[in-house]
């Protein structure tokens, strides 16, 4: 539908800018397209009124986020509540209306417009706030259709940008064909922005008229890169822990669940307090109701962690448009995250033990500012993260999108045996001895025995961490490898660094090591315990190429 | 495809820049003479306060709260010895180097640290100034770059003039700026 709008408007458009000969075919079709959204909303707009839902909804939201803290109130006061509806009601009444008033005043006072390069938004109903959005500064657009959007053909557009202070601006109901254009449009302004060399002019219109569609359809070519079953989805819930989502959609039925499942029990004539007392039952018995409860514990969880797993990844797609990379999946809520390669700042492949055991590995695209999220759902869908594939897929991938790289085949150089000497020699076993003769010294042998366990473990994992920590570099990337039983690959192009780091103590100077670190926008990678040589050669060579190169590192 | 316009020729290795040949310039000296007034000063003053809570005649304080308070005077005071100690040996270690495109940053006593900020990855540039910076005419030039917060790079004890120097010729560094 808008398609249709955006050639019609074509026409009346004429360009303040002067038209030159030369063109080339890209220039004229992003100038043409550019023009065509700003000939729709030069104005002030209001959203769709399905607007109205998306505000509710996100009301409410809110407000069960709020009833966490007066659920065991309302728990407690249940019967009563429920037999008073002149208490009741009045309250139930008020909150829905606020609710509606609310949403409506949201949707009356978000306001959006669309100007040169820019998207403005006006919005807040008591706060007023006036974004200013210029396209360039776009990190990142993510369509969002939520489940009660499904039938309208309407989706959230959310524009994120990177920067020091979080902005973001999300666009509720949109329809979902002009949602999409704009999309591209924006990305169309990062192309045009990173060619600058390009010629920039615009393309008298007749041409512009009849290039447009050839260029649409060329743009809407996709390459399928990825999907994923259901199956591996399931096997992605049992590797990794996913339970979070699934916990996080559900936290305002926990103290439901948590009455219930006691509820439950009781009528079994379980009491857990009762059945952990040591005076009334051995140790043994004991110890296997622990074990009992730990097992049904990791299946439920396990059975959580499949559900959020699904949740996120059903219908799980890669794509590849020009160099634009997307990701669709989910079951409710259908997300969409597109990233420019350009904007993609480090590889990370993935693999805990469990996935060395199944032979899958958890690939992950990462953009710049997805740590600001912190571990959230909200990173998980922004990032562009491929979830347990086989190492042939993985391998396919990394090509696909670096394929100047050489992870499958690079070798890697192991840090130092100090950084053993280090944890081992100089923290574990100190604190190991401290522990152990203090133990001893009140006869606590008992104790001191049963702590050798922790220790050793510990001392395992440690010996592990550096039998994992490598690094290695080419001409344009630099690899590590890390891990403690898992092993996960990092690879980033060199150009990319924002920042080095050398760190040495006056030890590691005497044994001529060094601590490496590379900031980037997706995060710091550390090689620790590196020679001295090694690390300055490093060094000098990312400093080098991020000097010398003049690509643009977003 | 990305990378193709990069090249790469065959450098003489001894021409290249190399991190480890730094030519470190010290802060200004007023810095760490600075610093050390003010950890005085504060400590002096931290002993005073306590001093004129354990000896004021208004109320009557248990005697282990004033065994409390004398020694925390002892503990104030060897913490500001030690801090002064330590400010005395690692003030001097710090320091900072500039080159054609990047600007470095050493410090450290035990463990020594050098952060180098390639200038074409600056995004912005604060000169911070507080009020003992103020009366004594030095700057701390901040940097941002898309690393993060965590990862701010700043030089304290810059005379001021030299600061302003600083941020002129990173603002008029070709390719800084602009990408951001």
């Amino acid at each position: 539908m808008p398609n249709t709008k955006l050639s019609g408007n074509d026409a009346a458009n004429t360009h303040e800018e002067t038209t030159s000969e030369v063109n080339t075919h890209e220039s004229s079709h992003l100038s043409g397209n550019y023009q065509n959204n700003q000939a729709q909303t030069k104005q002030w707009q209001r959203l769709s009124p399905i607007a109205i839902l998306f505000f509710a909804m996100s009301f409410i939201q809110g407000l069960f986020g709020q009833l966490i803290y007066i659920a065991p109130a309302l728990i407690i006061g249940y019967k009563q509540i429920t037999e008073n509806p002149t208490l009741w009601l009045p309250i139930v009444i008020t909150l829905l209306t606020v609710l509606a008033i609310s949403a409506v005043l949201k949707f009356y006072y978000f306001q959006y417009r669309l100007s040169k390069n820019t998207i403005e938004i006006r919005a807040g109903v008591f706060k007023k706030s006036h974004t200013n959005l210029p396209f360039s500064r776009i990190q990142n657009v993510k369509l969002e259709q939520p489940i009660y959007y499904r039938l309208t053909g309407y989706a959230c557009l959310q524009l994120d940008t990177a920067g020091s202070s979080k902005q973001e601006v999300k666009i509720a109901a949109l329809p979902l064909a002009f949602a999409e254009a704009l999309k591209k449009e924006i990305l169309a302004q990062h192309e045009k922005h990173n060619n600058e060399d390009c010629s920039d002019d615009k393309k008298p219109l007749a041409s512009t008229l009849s290039t447009h569609d050839t260029n649409l359809t060329s743009a809407q070519q996709e390459t399928l890169l990825n999907t994923r079953s259901v199956k591996d989805l399931i096997i992605h819930g049992v590797t990794s822990n996913r339970i979070w989502i699934f916990l996080g959609a559900s936290a305002p039925f926990f103290d439901n669940a948590y009455a219930f499942i006691n509820e439950k029990l009781s009528n079994y004539g379980i009491n857990l307090a009762a059945a952990f007392d040591l005076n009334t039952h051995s140790w043994l018995e004991v110890g296997l109701y622990a074990l009992t409860i730990t097992f049904l514990m990791m299946f439920a969880l396990t059975l959580f962690s499949i559900l959020g797993s699904v949740m996120t990844f059903y219908g799980y797609t890669l794509s590849k448009v020009g160099d634009k990379y997307i990701r669709r999946s989910g079951l409710f809520t259908k997300h969409e995250v597109t990233m420019r390669l350009s904007r993609l700042q480090m590889i990370i492949q993935k693999q805990d033990w469990l996935d060395m055991v199944l032979k899958r590995i958890n690939l992950k695209f990462e953009q710049s500012g997805a740590k600001l999220y912190g571990a959230s759902t909200q990173a998980l869908n922004n990032k562009i993260m491929v979830p347990s594939i086989t190492p042939e897929q993985s391998l396919q991938l990394i090509n696909e999108v670096y394929p100047e790289n050489n992870l499958s085949t690079v070798n890697f150089t192991a840090i130092s045996k100090h950084f053993l000497v280090r944890y081992l020699a100089y923290m574990l076993l100190p604190l190991f001895a401290f522990c152990q003769s203090t133990l001893l010294y009140t006869a606590q042998y008992e104790l001191a025995a049963s702590l050798i366990v922790p220790f050793v473990f510990i001392g395992f994992l440690i010996v592990m961490r550096w039998y994992r920590w490598g690094y290695a570099s080419d001409e344009h990337f630099i690899y590590v490898r890390k891990g403690y039983v898992g092993v996960d690959y990092y690879c980033f192009p060199i150009y990319k660094v924002q920042q080095t780091t050398l760190k040495q103590s006056i030890m590691m100077e005497k044994s001529q090591l060094a601590t490496t670190r590379f900031i980037l926008a997706a995060g710091t990678i550390t090689i620790p315990y590196l020679s001295q040589n090694a690390a300055y050669q490093l060094l000098n060579k990312t400093l080098m190429q991020v000097e010398s190169s003049d690509k643009s590192w977003m | 495809m990305h990378s193709s316009t990069f090249s790469n020729q065959l450098i003489d290795s001894q021409t290249l820049p190399d991190l480890e040949l730094l030519p470190k310039q010290p802060l200004s000296s007023r810095y760490a003479k600075t610093n050390m007034v003010v950890i005085l000063v504060s400590t002096i003053l931290t002993i005073l306060v306590v001093l004129a809570v354990k000896y004021q005649p208004f109320l009557e304080i248990p005697a282990h709260i004033t065994n409390l308070l004398g020694f925390a005077i002892w503990l104030i005071a060897a913490l500001g010895f030690i801090m002064i100690v330590y400010r005395r040996l690692a003030d001097p270690l710090k320091s900072y180097a500039l080159r054609e495109h990047d600007l470095s940053y050493s410090a450290g006593l035990v463990f020594k640290k050098t952060v180098t900020q390639p200038i074409v990855r600056i995004q912005h540039i604060e000169l911070k100034r507080g009020p003992i910076e103020r009366k004594v005419g030095l700057a701390t030039i901040q940097v941002f770059s898309a690393g993060g917060a965590l990862e701010t790079f700043q030089i304290p004890g810059l005379p001021l003039a030299q600061a302003q120097k600083l941020r002129e010729f990173i603002l008029r560094h070709k390719g800084s700026i602009e990408h951001a």
